[in-house]
């Protein structure tokens, strides 16, 4: 499972982070706004290739020695980012697909909130309840 | 990576010369001492060609050497072996050159825009090129390659030895036995026979030239004139023409290369040595005591290291006055040496190298060496005896074989490095090419890397499209240095060719990727390096990655921090922090600004420190507590140390809310004293309510323009004591001299933890008349007497008060309010600092204009800013005995006291209240205390009646003027009208409780003027708020009617005076404990036209008690007053009679029952002026206008028939008791009948209901055009006059006539027709019967007209068949003002029976 999930603004700021090891979350932070580079460069290339027929899915940004950086941007140029340990190969493509596809489902619900201000930080309890499905349990 | 100075082909070429040793004699080496230099430094400048030169190579073709530069070095011999790692020595040696590079303040920074980033860097890094260069040079020669060998000798003789030749020979064979007798490992040859030069140095100012000339000749003699030279130098004196200037060449060479210069190596190596020691021990240390110490060694070590600086330029100092080089040299010798180094090239040294090469193609090609790999890989692959040259006593090493020095394989490679040298690329690719084949196939891993890097460089520096670069022998050799031979240095140097070859290719990507691979533990400096190009390269991508390049820059300071670079660590920190900046990524924000502050504190850039530091405390960190605590203890810290010159400093916490900012201007007040309660005024406390300060303003409003003459003054601004951010803060404040400022400071502490603040106080700076220029600033500082530490607690706010301040002087401005703080963190009380912070408020944002909209501007806000006026009057107000609650019409005497506590007489006093009908002063003219009230404590005037008891009233004739104050000011009858200094006077204050029950805010503005004129501040006002609480005491409803009784039964009046007046009195105290009963005391009238007249009961008690909940009926005549009074309306009179109910008489006209009375009718005038104003307005827009015409006078009429106008006051008493003790208390109501018929009540709480009214969206029908209205029925009164019982026989006669009188008034003042109507048949069933047995005789309809008041008497028959009670109330009257056409006909007579008993006889 992540070790971190991200949801970054259309303005690269970070709309909710939240890491496992919350000692290091300075690390995960350097991590996922580095990661924001890639995504770019991945939006760039495919949007010239497809145009609209956009795969939101990335798939993997870039591996550092500990962790593996997957990207997913929405269409309104929201990205989520997850960081999986390195040494979880248990993980497959298709499994973070998914983790993404909910992710992106609770934003969409946390978007709809009519409460909810869009380009403030999420502070929704369902959402925070998603993610930490998704993240590693740690005992 | 970033930009360099030079090209990348000139960086690779220039990476690898020929190496040239110089030997010197004593005497020569003496000579060149004269310019500060060393043989070898001497020629350094000019050791690149500028002519091409030629050579052959072994097809004989002519090949073109350009720009060729040779590396001349003195020979030094050491033992040390080659070693895989760089020596300390070189480190600290690359550590420095690093050090000393910094980026200039005025350096060229470039802006480099990607996407919504600005970066604003220098694209240029010389620290990284200085570094590069250095560590090329310091490459120790290795055995697997020879570019770094000794290509050639220089010997070098001074033509001032006694026997040069000799000195010749003594050289050569030193180098001979440096090269040959194996002692030294070091100073490595190309070739077993080196190529040796001679040189022999002349001093042109010392010598002989011609023995110089003589021992030349005899050189060539010896050495052939190829390999010799004589240079003639130092043509000029050292003391003669200092001031010439001759450019110094060795300046660019000398400063940022020292190799050569051993002393200052060991001195800044020592010194650098603890420097690092130190530096790292700070930036392992988190503890700030830590920081402490290590600060002072870096103290410590700082005046060493410039001792040790000053005493190096005092060594040099005789040598070279000046400091430069080459003092004794002119531009001539420059010439010389320049053309030395061509002839030394391009006659010795070339054609050497082409010697060399063509030897080395021919042991090749007679060793047959392509064929020879092939038979090694032969021998190889069968298995034969392996590695034949191989040296036994080499220990197995990870990187493969080793060979001999003269080994054949060795040879080609010798080769490649002797064409590559002398730029014959092609074949020194095709040499390394063949060598690497060897290599690899005899796994000697090291010659084999070494091979492929130089194979890749030749390809690369053959350029054109002849052969693509081979990036991945780059990538191989790399890997295989650093995985197998664990050759850091190697593989260092490989990346950094490679990786700036890729950077010209544009392949940034893989060249950041490669430089990132290079990082290790290993080294610090150069990791910091490596990554901080690797930045580069992310930002000089087609499209630029900011964030990797701010990431890596990240890095690459924390890893300039751990070696000791401190400075490139703060601008590697610094870089990075435009792209975290202000883009909500707070976690790294503060990561980086607290690193910042770090770096720059530790580097005495306290200032800078403090901003980033301060950056962290004031942005609303998510950092944790024990964080947070960590910053603050450090920013704590920069200024303790005190290494800042601020005197005192601004401090970013607590964060100020400087809008919330509260100025009082005044004294605060006391409540109360003793007895006394102080006026509330305006405190602090008071939180600031919009309305109630706009009712205070209307307040002050109708004070000023009552003392104004009724007008408001133009310039009028209602007096602010306390200003705040609600405020019209717009004008500058009046303040006066010795009178307190109260400034109230909010403040909010942004943190987790705890912050505490001690003696506060506020700086403050006046300026004399404000005019800005010509005048004295000071700056004083009063220290505040409470200095108490306040705690602000975790995240809270909290209001810190009490700082005063005492201007001395007259006409000051105030200006600037700074706040002292000290700050100190609770955990650690040492930590301590003293700073200030401004207070500086916007004022409302404007909104008024398109720019103001546009753009976001702030109004200017002056409350800090008052203006300091001479001294005024100032009162205070005490009130005594006022009570806190009081029954609904409770009247209660208070007194009220004024003090004038200034030092200035005051005058004007006036008093305005929301409740106007609350207090009253009383009138001056009807003050006078009777005894009997100041015995019995009453409020009343009173008399006491005689005993025999008169239900007569008794009248008094008042003139409302007496009482009435024009508007609902009212000015205080003080003594003199002047309140002298420290004077007081007290005045008695009746107060009535109001007619609602409930808690009334009433609020009263006292105003008071100095009496001086033309003062700034024109009048003052004193607020006072009480709270009075009224319950509920007696309700009093009262009717009027008109008696039925004929007007010829009172003789005295005349007409339709006689009326009735019914008044229910019910006590509705619901407090049951405390109120025993109330007694009706007294029932007064006042009116213009009416009184009251009798009081009818009088069989009974005549006292009126009631308990709870009982209810009684008083019933009154009420009478007409005079004409002759009445009529007189210019004055309004107003005739008051009282009828006592008790023993004793209240004389009502005077204080204080009359004042409260027309205080009350004048509010009730006023609400009965606006009901009506609004129910006509209601009607009027109903419609129906042209019926309303017509019947208004109709209504008029009747209106003014029915008539009453009588206000009633009902005065009672009220038995409490309270605590045991019996209470008497007093009080009136009011009642004011207005008409007839209609009743009247003292609560007015119904009224409410009428201001609704219902929207209707279907237009009412018109209303009927005769209006059947009850107006009318009063127009006439009729009485039937007829003997009660009538006695008749029956039997003798059968018809019984009675006679009836009719008595008809009209009660109107217009002539009314009258229709009378006997005949008239009820339709109602009960009467039928009733009707059947009797009837009205003779004339049965009268048409007849009345005059106004006019009493008309008719006489009617009744004719009665039978005996029994009969109804004689059947005469219809039908009566309508006489001018109007329509007859509406009313019926005048309510439906009483008039019963008639008829007996028979």
């Amino acid at each position: 499972m992540a070790v971190c999930i991200a949801v970054i603004a259309k303005e690269n700021y970070p709309l909710y982070i939240r890491s496992v090891p919350t000692q290091n979350e300075l690390k995960f932070h350097y991590t996922v706004h580095t990661s924001l580079d890639v995504v770019e460069e991945k939006i760039s290339a495919v949007g010239k290739a497809l145009g609209d027929q956009r795969e939101l899915y990335l798939g993997l940004l870039y591996p550092t020695e500990d962790y593996k950086v997957y990207g997913y941007v929405t269409n309104s140029k929201v990205k989520f980012v997850i960081v999986v340990d390195s040494s979880n190969t248990s993980l497959r493509d298709n499994e973070i697909r998914s983790m993404f596809r909910k992710l992106h489902n609770s934003f969409t619900d946390v978007m709809c909130n009519p409460f909810h201000n869009p380009g403030d930080t999420i502070q929704s309890k369902a959402f925070d309840g998603i993610v930490s499905g998704m993240m590693v349990q740690t005992a | 990576m970033a930009q360099c100075v030079q090209s990348v082909q000139e960086f690779v070429q220039d990476s690898f010369v020929p190496m040239v040793a110089v030997l010197c004699s004593e005497e020569a080496e003496r000579v060149t001492r004269k310019n500060n230099l060393n043989f070898a430094e001497l020629l350094r400048p000019f050791c690149r060609l500028t002519s091409e030169g030629h050579i052959r190579d072994p097809n004989n073709q002519l090949q073109v050497v350009k720009n060729l530069r040779i590396c001349v070095n003195n020979l030094m011999t050491s033992p040390t072996t080659t070693s895989t790692s760089p020596s300390p020595a070189q480190r600290q040696l690359l550590s420095d050159v690093v050090l000393s590079c910094q980026p200039q303040e005025s350096a060229v920074t470039n802006v480099v825009m990607a996407g919504d980033y600005e970066l604003n860097f220098s694209v240029t890094t010389p620290w990284f090129e200085a570094y590069r260069e250095n560590f090329l040079q310091s490459m120790p020669a290795s055995d697997h390659e020879f570019l770094n060998h000794y290509l050639a000798c220089l010997l070098v003789v001074s033509s001032t030895e006694a026997v040069p030749v000799e000195q010749f020979l003594k050289l050569s064979q030193e180098q001979h036995r440096i090269q040959h007798s194996g002692e030294y490992t070091n100073p490595k040859w190309f070739i077993p026979n080196t190529l040796k030069y001679y040189v022999l140095l002349h001093d042109m100012c010392e010598g002989d030239e011609q023995r110089a000339d003589l021992v030349y000749e005899d050189m060539k003699q010896r050495y052939g004139s190829q390999g010799c030279y004589l240079l003639k130098m130092n043509s000029r004196t050292f003391s003669a023409n200092v001031d010439e200037q001759i450019p110094d060449p060795w300046s660019q060479y000398l400063h940022k290369n020292n190799l050569h210069n051993q002393v200052n190596i060991a001195n800044s190596s020592t010194c650098t040595g603890c420097f690092i020691y130190s530096s790292d021990e700070m930036s392992s240390s988190l503890d700030p005591l830590q920081l402490d110490s290590s600060m002072a060694n870096l103290h410590n070590l700082s005046a060493v290291h410039a001792d040790l600086k000053k005493g190096a330029k005092d060594s040099n100092s005789p040598a070279c006055a000046a400091g430069s080089h080459g003092a004794c040299l002119t531009l001539n010798d420059h010439d010389y040496i320049r053309q030395f180094i061509q002839e030394f090239t391009f006659r010795g040294l070339l054609p050497h190298i082409e010697k060399t090469i063509r030897q080395l193609n021919d042991q090749l090609v007679s060793r047959k060496g392509l064929s020879r790999s092939l038979f090694t890989a032969t021998k190889k692959w069968f298995g034969g005896g392996k590695a034949p040259e191989k040296s036994i006593s080499e220990p197995k090493s990870t990187f493969g074989l080793l060979y001999p020095p003269e080994a054949p394989e060795l040879q080609i490679r010798k080769m490649a490095d002797l064409c590559l040298l002398v730029q014959h690329y092609d074949l020194a690719y095709s040499c390394y090419h063949t060598a690497k084949k060897d290599f690899l196939s005899d796994q000697a891993m090291l010659y084999a890397a070494g091979a492929l890097e130089m194979a890749a460089v030749s390809a690369f520096l053959q350029g054109g499209a002849s052969r693509p670069y081979p990036a991945h022998y780059m990538d191989t050799a790399i890997q295989t240095y650093r995985d197998v031979c664990k050759n850091m240095v190697l593989a260092e140097r490989c990346a950094l060719l490679s990786a700036e070859i890729l950077k010209s290719q544009g392949k940034y990507s893989d060249a950041a990727t490669l430089l990132i691979k290079m990082t290790s533990e290993d080294s610090d400096l150069r990791s910091a390096l490596l990554l901080e190009q690797a930045a580069h390269c992310f930002i000089n991508m087609r499209n630029p990655m900011v964030r990797k390049f701010a990431f890596h820059m990240i890095l690459s300071g924390h890893r300039f921090s751990k070696a000791g670079q401190r400075r490139h660590a703060l601008r590697c920190y610094c870089q990075a922090m435009q792209v975290y900046k202000e883009r909500g990524w707070s976690l790294a924000e503060d990561h980086i600004n607290f690193t910042i502050g770090r770096q720059s504190f530790t580097l005495r850039q306290p200032e800078d420190a403090v901003t980033a530091f301060r950056q962290i405390l004031i942005n609303d960190s998510r950092q944790t507590a024990k964080q947070q605590g960590a910053f603050l203890r450090e920013y704590l810290y920069v200024y303790k140390s005190g290494v800042l010159t601020v005197s005192l400093p601004q401090l970013p916490l607590p964060c100020i809310h400087s809008s919330a900012t509260r100025v009082y201007f005044g004294h605060e007040r006391r409540l109360a004293e003793g007895e006394k309660q102080a006026a509330t005024h305006v405190s602090l406390d008071q939180e600031y309510d919009q309305d109630l300060s706009a009712m205070w303003c209307h307040l002050e409003e109708q004070l000023v323009a009552s003392a104004n003459g009724g007008v408001v003054p133009g310039n009028f601004q209602p007096t602010q004591c306390c200003l705040n951010s609600q405020t019209d803060n717009l004008r500058h404040p009046l303040a006066v001299v010795e009178e307190p400022i109260i400034v109230e400071v909010t403040f909010r502490n942004p943190l987790k933890v705890s912050l505490a603040l001690s003696s506060l106080s506020l700086l403050w700076r006046f300026t004399v008349d404000g005019s800005s220029s010509s005048n004295e600033m000071t700056e004083e500082t009063i220290t505040n007497e409470e200095t108490s530490a306040v705690g602000v607690g975790n995240m809270n706010k909290y209001t810190i008060q009490e700082f005063h301040l005492g201007p001395e002087e007259t006409k000051m401005v105030i200006r600037n309010h700074i706040d002292f703080l000290l700050f100190t963190d609770q955990q650690t009380l040492d930590l301590m600092v003293r700073g200030k912070q401004d207070l500086n408020i916007l004022g409302p944002r404007l909104n008024l204009t398109k720019e103001d909209k546009m753009s976001v501007r702030h109004g200017p806000d002056r409350r800090l800013n008052p203006i300091i006026t001479p001294p005024m009057p100032l009162m205070e107000v005490f009130f005594l005995q006022f009570p806190t609650a009081l029954l609904c019409g409770e009247i209660r005497k208070a007194y009220v006291e004024f003090c004038n506590v200034s030092g200035v007489a005051l005058c004007g006093l006036r008093v305005v209240s929301t409740h106007a009908a609350f207090f009253t002063f009383g009138s001056q003219a009807t003050t006078p205390l009777s005894p009997t009230s100041a015995e019995n404590c009453s409020a009343y005037k009173t008399l006491a009646t005689p005993l025999q008891r008169t239900s007569e009233a008794t009248e008094s004739l008042v003139s409302a003027a007496d009482f009435r104050q024009p508007s609902g000011v009212i000015e205080i009858p003080i003594d003199g009208s002047i309140l002298q200094p420290g004077q007081s006077t007290q005045l008695p204050l009746w107060l009535r409780g109001p007619d609602q029950e409930g808690v009334h805010e009433i609020n009263f503005l006292f105003y008071y003027e100095s009496a001086e004129k033309g003062l700034k501040i024109s009048h003052r006002v004193l607020r006072h708020t009480v709270f009075i609480c009224a319950s509920r005491s007696l309700s009093i409803q009262a009717s009027a009617c008109r008696s039925s009784v004929p007007p010829h039964h009172c003789l005295d009046e005349k007409g339709s005076s006689g009326t009735l007046v019914f008044i229910d009195v019910e006590n509705i105290n619901t407090n049951e404990g405390g109120v025993r009963e109330f007694h009706i005391v007294q029932v007064s009238s006042s009116s213009q036209h009416w009184r009251l007249h009798k009081y009818i009961n009088p069989n009974k008690d005549k006292e009126c008690k009631l308990g709870s909940r009982e209810r009684a009926k008083l019933c009154f005549r009420a009478a007409r007053c005079k004409p002759s009074e009445a009529t007189s309306k210019a004055v309004k009179k107003y005739t008051f009679s009282d009828l006592s109910l008790g023993n004793e008489q209240i004389i009502s006209s005077t204080t204080p029952c009359g004042d409260f009375f027309f205080r009350c009718l004048t509010l009730e005038t006023q609400e009965a002026y606006g009901a009506s104003s609004r129910i006509s307005s209601v009607s009027r827009s109903q419609g129906s206008i042209p019926t309303e015409n017509r019947s208004s006078d109709l209504t008029d009429i009747a209106k003014e028939c029915s008539e009453l106008d009588l206000n009633i006051i009902v005065i009672w008493k009220a038995y409490v008791v309270e605590d045991n003790k019996q209470l008497i208390l007093e009080g009136q109501l009011h009642v004011a009948l207005q008409t007839i018929g209609k009743e009247a009540s003292s609560l007015t709480a119904k009224e409410e209901a009428q201001e609704m009214v219902l929207l209707k969206f279907k237009s009412d029908l018109p209303p009927p055009v005769i209006l059947p209205s009850a107006e009318f029925c009063q127009l006439i009164k009729t009485n039937l006059h007829y003997p009660e019982t009538c006695t008749h026989p029956f039997v003798q006669e059968s018809l019984c006539l009675v006679p009836v009188t009719l008595t008809l008034s009209n009660c109107s003042l217009a002539q009314v027709d009258v229709i009378i109507d006997l005949r008239h048949k009820s339709t109602s069933p009960e009467s039928l019967e009733v009707h059947s047995s009797f009837a009205w005789v003779g004339q049965t309809q009268y048409k007849l007209q009345l005059k106004p008041k006019e009493v008309l008497c008719l006489t009617l028959q009744a004719c009665f068949l039978q005996a029994g009670v009969y109804n004689l109330n059947t005469p219809r009257v039908f009566a309508k003002p006489s001018e109007q056409s329509t007859m509406c006909e009313t019926s005048q007579q309510t439906a009483t029976p008039a019963l008639i008993v008829i007996s028979d006889a």
